[in-house]
């Protein structure tokens, strides 16, 4: 019972804050301050997710393969501005410097 | 290419992570001692890779509900923000589409989301497309990983749970427009990584990614 509470709990949390900023309906239009703040926000947010997935992969202190690979990915990203090659890349690059050792 | 063609050619390094994690994410909620309809239960109602495996380790270790739920909340909060920051894309369609979109809303639909919107996209096939593929195969995963079990496959191998974090690395790097844009993701990305070394996970990407917005102020005026 306490399995289902819980999930279930945890479930309607996450899906409130999914949901909340698009429920909720404006009126007029966001002072320019906070269309300012919304313009940065996706890029920082990705920045983010990019940086903690970058520093411990899956919890655990890295030889640096993540870092040498995620500057693969931005070299290849800047170079072909392609989202698919750029992730190959990525890949590829992070199982070379493991098996390398890194 | 047609905004559905687009998300399943772009998508699919992730789609194949989503299989491969999903496979882990079964595996382990297994045998932390939950049943097959548990784990499935839990990758269809909460749905965010990362909180379900530390509910598993806390129902595991015997935590109390209470400190479970506000675990969750406290990892998801970063949700809060994806949905803030792509209301001004999707703002103009109806309410149920809106909070339909909502339920898929994880960190490589909002990525992916914003690289296509940021092209100048403004249709929602393609976010929903791919967020309803993602969910489709991180099912699939936690199913075949719940049932199957032990020897499949170990996501380390061959680097395929690296193609997430290259993912957002790849959409900073095309979507930054101008300086104060790298400016910002590059604080982000400095912030999130130290939180994360420092223990603060749960809280690392919501953090940063509220924080580092801050700098536009900064960055604009002096600019002007």
């Amino acid at each position: 019972m306490m399995f289902w509470a819980t999930v279930v709990a945890s479930g309607i949390a996450t899906y409130v804050m999914r949901s909340l900023p698009l429920a909720v309906t404006a009126r007029g239009t966001a002072p320019v301050w906070l269309r300012r703040y919304l313009d940065a926000l996706p890029i920082a947010i990705i920045a983010a997710l990019a940086g903690a997935g970058v520093a411990v992969p899956d919890g655990q202190p890295t030889g640096g393969a993540e870092i040498g690979a995620a500057l693969v990915v931005g070299a290849v990203a800047a170079w072909r501005r392609n989202l698919l090659f750029a992730v190959i890349a990525g890949v590829i690059a992070v199982a070379v410097l493991r098996s390398v050792g890194l | 290419m047609t905004p559905s063609r687009a998300a399943i050619v772009e998508g699919w390094p992730i789609f194949v992570t989503a299989v491969v994690v999903g496979i882990a994410f079964g595996l382990t909620a297994r045998q932390s001692g939950l049943t097959v309809i548990e784990t499935s239960a839990m990758s269809v109602i909460v749905f965010a890779g990362a909180a379900q495996f530390v509910m598993v380790d806390l129902l595991r270790t015997g935590a109390p509900a209470p400190l479970i739920v506000l675990t969750v909340v406290l990892l998801n909060a970063r949700h809060l923000l994806m949905a803030a920051a792509i209301r001004p894309f999707i703002g103009k369609a109806s309410l149920a589409p809106r909070v339909g979109l909502a339920y898929i809303l994880t960190d490589e639909a909002f990525a992916l989301g914003v690289g296509w919107f940021r092209r100048g996209h403004r249709d929602l096939t393609y976010f929903a497309v791919f967020g309803g593929l993602m969910w489709a195969f991180w099912n699939a995963g936690t199913l075949l990983g719940a049932i199957f079990g032990a020897d499949l496959v170990d996501p380390q191998r061959y680097g395929i749970d690296f193609a997430i974090t290259a993912v957002f690395v790849a959409i900073v790097v095309i979507g930054v427009r101008h300086r104060a844009d790298a400016v910002i993701a590059f604080v982000a990305v400095v912030v999130a990584a130290g939180l994360r070394l420092a223990g603060a996970s749960a809280v690392a990407v919501v953090v940063a990614g509220a924080l580092a917005p801050l700098l536009s102020f900064a960055l604009r005026e002096r600019r002007e």
